[in-house]
């Protein structure tokens, strides 16, 4: 006779896969990375084109000219891309004078942007050129998030403005240029040697590698989890709810029943990642990094994914188990989602400095070490060994005490109708024998 | 004589209130057993503890022999009053997955749906999602997941509720079937028609007591002959101020009387006043008895 939690697990695990939800799922992660690669590619040559004209206010009398000149230039060489295609807005500026105190004729300015006569008005101050003064150009526009224009123009100005200082002061800005360049630094990995004694070449640092492809990898659990582990959830409202529970309590035992459903939850969890990575794996193939996907990380997150899943299944099936519809359950999942979320939040800290007490901390923590101890796995050297067994240690012992909580709590409140429990009362729960 | 069931001084309380309280019964194996009682007497949490759904928090249940409840699990099918499927999934699949989980294999358990499907007209309807079920089919495909496993033991709550009577009929049919195959069947009832006419034995549990057990002849002879239904010109109105009439259940076009004296005195009172078309001496009907002793109290809530 088969184990009657396989029979459940199979179940839960037909049912998931089988749900339109699980294949939406599977098929629009890709579909939707498609189309923002899509119309990224799209976008980059399909911009704005509409001119932007300007009025400029030049006090210092020296800048509209050059100001004038480079924008020609640009109307010329960047708004016309090759092949005679325009992808690019073209700027017009348009001089006009009036006096700094000068605020009705300002007023008059802003009037014909509203009107979108003109998109800005710039103001030039008069010291904009002496070097000794700390002067600002005002922008004027009502399209506050448009940045190309104002860049452009705070760029063109102040090489103009350099350049005339520079003259003033008999310097050649060439000169100047040559020998204040930049020296750039590059950033290389270790020499190695190899079976011969010889020394291979240090290559370059590539984020793809020392930062992409482990936060993919750690991405890649962390969605599985959260693909499969919430659904517990609505399963055991569902079978509340509808009274299938007294069915199935009637057949087998509340912790077979909960057994069968983490097992199935978790089954479903592997195979998402297996499709995810093995899709990840040809990608990286593809663009060369096939050999950036070390076995080793692979095999840590087979380790980690059940512990995952049978920690955060445990408390969902909890939840659903302590509430008696989906309302009340909503107010008890924000919490368990935030705990789950956390990865998400920090795996930032985690990258940038994978030894710090921080990210020690964070990824030996027993929620956050499937996701967070994998990220720091991934990153080259990674964390010492005995990290890594810490924290396999501490989110099996989490998830066995979790398992142990949730399946005395499922016991009770799966036949509770009419209310959730309260924290106390899962309390007793755990407790009593 | 041996027992399917035997409950010995049972007791469950939820939150201090008795819900069911001290008691004792055996359902002899072979039989077809009525549960009575008004809602919230105790019925669905006694067939709870039976199906080792709940545990008593006092006394004994022995199930097919057995005390531990839960080992006689694989051999006892119970069907819950509110119909306990999944709504999206297909009936066949559903069908297979509670059979499995009484222990049986898909090659025992085909054959097995296919048959009673067919005994409940239900053919073409495994491939459908049990949410395009009717309610009579729902039923019917809950009966079906019960009886697939050839359990020793039948727990059915209200199975016949909310049934039209082509449907009731089929269902009745298939539980005295499951009688003829040996099962021994437990149904919890509202309708006292059906427990009067099925079963051999019935219980009627009030308050978390029982208050009758026994045979429907067994529970008649406790009341006597002090029923009589009487079919008059005047109808009810003419009972009115008869010294002997102690109750009366107007059924309309027939009164069924319960009377403190004798019948054939309260028939010399009634001719003076009303030309009597029918007038037979019985013995309180269930659904009389039912009533006079679950009428006089409010039911306490459980």
């Amino acid at each position: 006779m088969k184990n009657k939690a396989l029979i459940v697990a199979v179940s839960e695990f037909t049912t998931l896969v089988r749900s339109k939800g699980f294949l939406v799922g599977l098929i629009m992660m890709p579909v939707f990375m498609g189309i923002a690669f899509g119309v990224q590619k799209f976008t980059r040559n399909a911009t704005d084109i509409k001119d932007r004209q300007f009025v400029v206010v030049d006090r210092s009398g020296k800048l509209f000219a050059p100001l004038k000149a480079a924008a020609d230039e640009w109307n010329r060489a960047a708004a016309l891309a090759t092949g005679g295609v325009q992808t690019q807005p073209r700027f017009l500026p348009a001089e006009a004078t009036f006096d700094a105190g000068d605020d009705q004729a300002r007023a008059q300015l802003s009037d014909r942007v509203k009107r979108d006569e003109i998109f800005a008005f710039v103001e030039i101050p008069a010291d904009a050129l002496n070097p000794d003064t700390k002067s600002t150009i005002s922008y004027y526009s009502n399209h506050p998030s448009y940045r190309p224009l104002p860049s452009w123009i705070a760029s063109t100005l102040n090489r103009e403005i350099l350049n005339e200082r520079f003259r003033t002061a008999s310097i050649d800005r060439a000169v100047v240029s040559r020998l204040t360049r930049r020296v750039d630094l590059s950033e290389l990995g270790l020499l190695a040697r190899d079976a011969s004694g010889g020394i291979k070449a240090a290559s370059r640092v590539d984020r793809v590698r020392t930062t992409a492809i482990p936060v993919g990898i750690m991405m890649i659990i962390l969605f599985s989890v959260l693909s499969s582990a919430p659904q517990l959830l609505n399963s055991v409202i569902e079978e509340k709810m509808s009274r299938i529970s007294e069915v199935l309590i009637g057949s087998i035992t509340p912790y077979q029943l909960m057994m069968g459903k983490l097992l199935g939850s978790a089954a479903v969890s592997v195979l998402l990642a297996a499709i995810y990575m093995t899709g990840g794996i040809a990608t990286a193939r593809h663009f060369g990094y096939g050999d950036a996907i070390r076995m080793a990380d692979l095999s840590w997150a087979a380790v980690y994914l059940p512990l995952a899943v049978v920690m955060f299944g445990s408390i969902f099936i909890t939840i659903g188990a302590a509430c008696s519809d989906l309302k009340d359950a909503q107010g008890m999942m924000t919490p368990a989602m935030l705990v789950m979320m956390l990865p998400w939040m920090t795996w930032f800290a985690i990258i940038n400095a994978p030894d710090s007490p921080m990210s020690v901390g964070l990824s030996l923590f027993p929620t956050n070490a499937p996701f967070l101890m994998l990220l720091r796995i991934a990153i080259a050297p990674g964390p010492p060994l005995w990290q890594i067994v810490l924290s396999v240690v501490l989110t099996a012992v989490t998830a066995v005490a979790l398992v142990h909580a949730a399946g005395k709590i499922f016991r009770t409140g799966l036949l509770m109708q009419g209310k959730a429990a309260t924290l106390g009362e899962m309390w007793k729960w755990v407790r009593a024998d | 004589m041996s027992y399917a069931i035997r409950l010995t001084d049972v007791t469950k309380r939820f939150n201090g209130v008795a819900a069911v309280e001290g008691l004792t019964l055996a359902v002899p194996e072979g039989s077809i057993y009525g549960f009575i009682g008004p809602n919230g007497s105790g019925k669905t949490t006694t067939l709870r503890m039976i199906m080792h759904i709940l545990l008593p928090d006092q006394g004994t249940i022995e199930v097919l022999g057995s005390a531990d409840t839960g080992a006689a699990r694989d051999r006892v099918s119970y069907l819950p009053e509110e119909r306990g499927l999944y709504k999206k999934m297909p009936v066949r699949r559903l069908l297979r997955y509670y059979g499995q989980l009484k222990g049986r294999t898909i090659a025992e358990l085909d054959p097995a749906i296919d048959e009673w499907m067919a005994r409940l007209g239900m053919q073409g309807w495994d491939g459908k999602k049990v949410e395009a079920l009717s309610k009579g089919m729902s039923q019917k495909v809950q009966f079906v997941a019960a009886v697939i496993s050839k359990p020793s033991l039948l727990i059915l709550d209200e199975p016949f509720s909310g049934l039209d009577p082509v449907n009731a009929e089929a269902l009745k049919d298939a539980v005295l079937e499951m009688r003829r195959r040996g099962t021994t069947v437990v149904f919890s009832t509202h309708d006292m028609g059906t427990a009067e006419k099925m079963c051999d034995r019935i219980f009627m549990i009030f308050r978390g007591r029982k208050v009758l057990d026994g045979t429907l002849d067994d529970i008649q002879a406790q009341y006597g002959l002090d029923t009589v239904r009487v079919r008059t010109a005047g109808g009810a109105a003419v009972l009115a101020g008869i010294p002997d009439v102690k109750a009366v259940n107007d059924y309309g076009q027939m009164q069924e009387v319960q009377l403190a004296g004798d019948p054939q005195g309260f028939l010399q009172q009634l001719l003076p006043r009303t030309a009597v078309y029918q007038f037979e001496v019985t013995r309180p009907s269930l659904h009389d008895i039912f009533v006079r002793i679950a009428k006089p109290a409010e039911v306490a809530p459980v």
